[in-house]
C-alpha cells in the first residue's frame, strides 16, 4: 500500500483546471456563494428539466394544457356558488368571481409549488442516488413550471378583467415584486421541506391537509379587511397573507399593495430563502445515504 | 500532476437495527426506536491514493469491500464522513446507464434530458446528437418514445450520451457489459479511446475487464486498501484475499457438523498450487475435510459463479451414483479437469459435503479462481473437442451408403 506523505498533500500543485473538494458536510455560510456559481454551470438543466416537467405532464391526456387551467376554474366556481349565492361574502365592490380568482390564482401557484416539491427528492430517488448534480434543481423546476401554469392561468385572469370592465393602473406594476416574493417564499419552503421529507416521509403525507387549512388561513375566499383588528398582528405572521393581498389590490382595486403587511412578508421570505438554501447545501451530502 | 486524490477519507454509515419481530405498538415506541443508538459501520477506512492524470486504475475487492462507497464518493452522491477529496477537472462518472431517461419522453428528448443531468451543456449536446443516435444506433426511433423502445435499445442510448461525455476523468461502474457482443465491442473500444484523453477509474471485481483496461490496481477489503501497484501483483493480491476462508471461531453449530471442509486449493497439471489459470488448461482441485464421525454415502460438490452471480458450472462426486465414505479423521478429495471448458472471467467457488440430500458443510463464497483467456473460442464455454481432415471422397462414399437401396432393411 501507497502511503501518502502529509507535505506531499499539501505540495502537489494542480494544474489550472478547476478543482471541486469533497469534504464532510458542514455548516459554513460562505458556501451559498460557491453552490450559487455551481448552479448557474447548471443553468441548462434548469431549463431542460423544467421543460420536462411541462411536457410529460400532460402526456397522453385529452384536455392537456387545459388542465393548468381546471384547478382554478373549478375553485373559482365553487367558491363563487357558495360565497356570492348561497351567502354573501364583502367582495370589495367587484363581481365575487373575479374577486376570488384574483387570489386564487397566486395561491394555486404557491399550493402547487408546495405539493409537488415536497416529495421531489423522494419521487427523484433514482437519480439522487446514482448522479451528481446540485440538488435544488429539483425543486427549483417546480417552481418554474408552476410559474408557467401561473401564466397561462393568468389568460383567464385578462379575460375576466376585459368582460367586467376593470381597467388596470399603473400599479400594477407592483406584481413583480409580489410574485417575486411570492416565488421566494414558496422556494424558501420548497428547499426546506423537500430536504425534511428525505428522513421523514410525514411531510408528503401531511401536505394536502396543511395546504387545505393554509389556504383559509389566508385571504383568498375573503378579503383581509374582513379579519378583525386585534388578530391581525398574527394574522400578518403568514407571510400569504400580506402577498394574496396585495396581488388583489394592485390588480382589482387601483390601490398599492397592503404596504405594512407586504413589506412583512417580504423581510420573511428574503431572509428564509437563504438559510432554507444553506440548509439544504448542508443535507444534500447525506441526502443519498437516506433516501 | 494529479487528477484525483483522496485524503484519508472513511465513511460511516450508521445502520438502525431492522426490528425483529412484531413492529413497535404505539407512537411512543415507534418514536423511541427512530432514535435508538444506531450500529456504526464503517463502509471506508483511512482511505489514501493519488491519481495522475492519464493513469488508468482499477479498483478491485469481494463484495463489501467498499468499492460502491467509494463510487459514490468519487462521483459526488454522497460525502464522506472524514478526510478529503480533491478532483481536478471534469469528471463523468458512467454508474448508471439511461440515468434520468423518461418513458414518455422520444429519444432525442431524452438525450437532452439525460445529457444535462450527466453535465452537458444543450449545446455541446446539440453538436454531439448525431454522433450520440449513430452511435446508440437508434437513428430510425429518435421520435418515438422511450417507452415504446426496447430494453437494449433504451440502454445502448443510455451507453451512448454517457459515452460522450469528454470528461476529465472517466468513472467506470460495471456499465460495460451492456448491450450484444456487438455493442459491448463498440463500449470497450470507446472506453479506451477516452483512455487516452482522459484519467480512467474502472471498479469492477471482474479482474479480466480490470486487467485489459488499468495499468495500476487497488485491491479493497472491508474497507480498506490492501494493495496498490500493478496489475499482476493485484491479482495474487485478490486471489489471496478470497483463498480458503473458513468460518473462525468455531460455533457451537460448527461443532456439531459430522463432516466439514477444511480447505480448497486450486492446482494445475503438474500439481503446484494456481490461482490464475486459462481457458482449456488441466485443473485439479483438492479439498481437505474433516470428519467428526464415519459419514457414509457423502458427496462432495464445487459451485463455480460467475461475478453476475449466475451459477456456471459444478463439479460434483456425485457423477453416477457414486458415493465417498468418510472414516473419521481428516482426508482429501481431488476433483481433475483435463481441459476446463470456463471462458474468461472471475468465479467464486462454493463448496459442499453432502449426505442424502443434505448439506452436511456448505462454505459460500469460500474461495475465487481467475479463468484468463486460452484456447481463443467464441460462445459461452469451450467445449473440449478434437478434428481431423477427411477427403472429398470419403463423404461421398458415406452418401452413396445412406442411398443405397439395398441398405434399407
Amino acid at each position: 500500500m501507497r502511503a501518502l506523505p502529509a507535505e506531499q498533500v499539501l505540495s502537489t500543485p494542480f494544474s489550472g483546471r478547476p478543482t471541486k473538494n469533497i469534504r464532510p458536510p458542514s455548516f459554513e455560510p460562505w458556501r451559498l456563494w460557491s453552490a450559487g456559481r455551481e448552479l448557474l454551470r447548471y443553468r441548462d438543466l434548469v431549463v431542460t428539466l423544467s421543460l420536462h416537467r411541462l411536457s410529460v405532464r400532460y402526456k397522453q391526456s385529452v384536455l392537456g394544457w387545459a388542465w393548468a387551467l381546471v384547478q382554478p376554474l373549478a375553485l373559482m366556481l365553487i367558491y363563487t356558488i357558495i360565497f356570492s349565492v348561497v351567502t354573501k361574502m364583502p367582495d370589495e365592490g367587484v363581481p365575487y368571481a373575479v374577486f376570488v380568482y384574483a387570489a386564487l390564482l397566486p395561491w394555486t401557484y404557491f399550493a402547487t409549488i408546495m405539493t409537488n416539491s415536497a416529495t421531489c427528492l423522494v419521487t427523484h430517488s433514482q437519480l439522487v442516488t446514482k448522479v451528481y448534480f446540485p440538488r435544488e434543481i429539483l425543486p427549483l423546476t417546480y417552481v418554474v413550471a408552476a410559474f408557467v401554469d401561473f401564466l397561462v392561468g393568468a389568460i383567464v385572469l385578462a379575460g375576466m378583467l376585459v368582460y367586467y370592465h376593470l381597467s388596470l393602473t399603473l400599479y400594477v406594476w407592483y406584481l413583480i415584486p409580489i410574485m417575486a416574493v411570492l416565488s421566494a417564499f414558496g422556494l424558501a419552503l420548497a428547499l426546506f421541506l423537500s430536504v425534511l421529507q428525505v428522513r421523514m416521509r410525514d411531510i408528503g403525507l401531511a401536505m394536502p391537509l396543511v395546504m387545505q387549512i393554509w389556504m383559509f388561513a389566508t385571504p383568498v375566499v375573503y378579503p383581509l379587511s374582513a379579519v378583525p383588528a386585534r388578530l391581525r398582528f398574527y394574522y400578518d405572521l403568514n407571510p400569504l397573507a400580506g402577498t394574496i393581498e396585495s396581488f388583489r389590490r394592485v390588480l382589482l382595486q387601483s390601490k398599492p399593495p397592503e404596504y405594512s403587511s407586504f413589506i412583512e412578508a417580504s423581510v420573511i421570505a428574503f431572509v428564509l430563502l437563504p438559510l432554507a438554501y444553506l440548509f439544504f447545501k448542508y443535507r444534500e451530502a447525506s441526502m443519498a445515504d437516506y433516501i | 500532476m494529479s487528477s484525483l486524490r483522496l485524503d484519508h477519507v472513511s465513511k460511516r454509515y450508521l445502520i438502525r437495527q431492522a426490528h425483529v419481530g412484531p413492529a413497535p405498538q404505539g407512537l411512543v415506541a415507534r418514536v423511541r426506536q427512530r432514535f435508538a443508538p444506531a450500529h456504526v459501520f464503517w463502509a471506508l477506512r483511512d482511505v489514501s491514493f493519488e491519481v495522475a492524470r492519464g493513469e488508468a486504475l482499477g479498483i478491485i475487492g469481494p463484495n463489501g469491500a467498499g468499492k460502491s462507497t467509494l463510487l459514490k464518493l468519487l462521483a459526488g452522491i454522497t460525502a464522506p464522513t472524514s478526510g478529503e477529496i480533491s478532483i481536478s477537472g471534469k469528471l463523468s462518472a458512467l454508474l448508471e446507464v439511461g440515468s434520468g431517461f423518461h418513458p414518455e419522453l422520444s429519444g432525442v428528448e431524452n438525450i437532452y434530458l439525460s445529457g444535462t443531468i450527466l453535465g452537458m451543456q444543450r449545446k455541446e449536446i446539440a453538436a454531439k446528437l448525431d454522433a450520440i443516435i449513430d452511435f446508440a444506433g437508434v437513428r430510425a426511433f429518435v421520435d418515438v418514445p422511450v417507452k415504446r423502445y426496447s430494453s437494449g435499445m433504451v440502454v445502448r442510448l443510455g451507453f451512448s450520451v454517457a459515452a460522450h461525455l469528454d470528461p476529465d476523468i472517466l468513472l467506470l461502474d460495471e456499465v460495460l457489459a451492456v448491450g450484444d457482443a456487438a455493442f459491448q465491442k463498440k463500449c470497450i473500444d470507446r472506453v479506451l479511446e477516452l483512455k487516452r484523453r482522459s484519467t480512467v477509474v474502472f471498479i469492477s471485481h471482474d479482474l479480466a475487464a480490470v486487467q485489459q483496461l488499468c495499468d495500476r490496481v487497488i485491491v479493497m477489503n472491508q474497507g480498506e486498501m490492501i494493495y496498490d501497484g500493478a496489475t499482476a501483483g493485484a491479482m495474487a493480491a485478490y486471489s489471496a484475499l478470497a483463498r480458503f476462508r473458513s468460518s473462525p471461531p468455531r460455533t457451537a453449530q460448527s461443532l456439531a457438523k459430522t463432516a466439514e471442509v477444511v480447505s480448497l486449493e486450486f492446482l494445475d497439471g503438474v500439481g503446484e498450487p494456481v490461482h490464475i489459470v486459462k481457458t482449456g488448461d488441466a485443473l485439479r482441485i483438492r479439498i481437505e475435510y474433516k470428519a467428526r464421525i464415519a459419514v457414509a454415502d457423502a458427496s462432495f460438490n464445487v459451485f463455480f459463479y460467475g461475478a453476475d452471480g449466475a451459477l456456471y458450472c459444478q463439479f460434483t462426486t456425485w457423477l453416477s451414483g457414486e458415493t465417498a465414505h468418510l472414516a473419521p479423521g481428516n482426508g482429501i478429495v481431488e476433483f481433475s479437469c483435463e481441459e476446463l471448458g470456463l471462458q474468461p472471467g472471475t468465479y467464486l467457488i462454493d463448496t459442499t459435503i453432502e449426505q442424502h440430500g443434505n448439506n452436511l458443510d456448505w462454505q459460500s463464497r469460500c474461495s475465487t479462481i481467475q479463468v484468463n483467456a486460452g484456447k481463443p473460442v467464441k460462445g459461452l464455454f469451450y467445449h473440449p473437442h478434437t478434428w481431423r481432415e477427411t477427403s472429398a471422397s470419403s463423404i461421398l462414399s458415406e452418401e452413396n451408403v445412406t442411398v443405397d437401396p439395398g441398405n434399407k432393411v
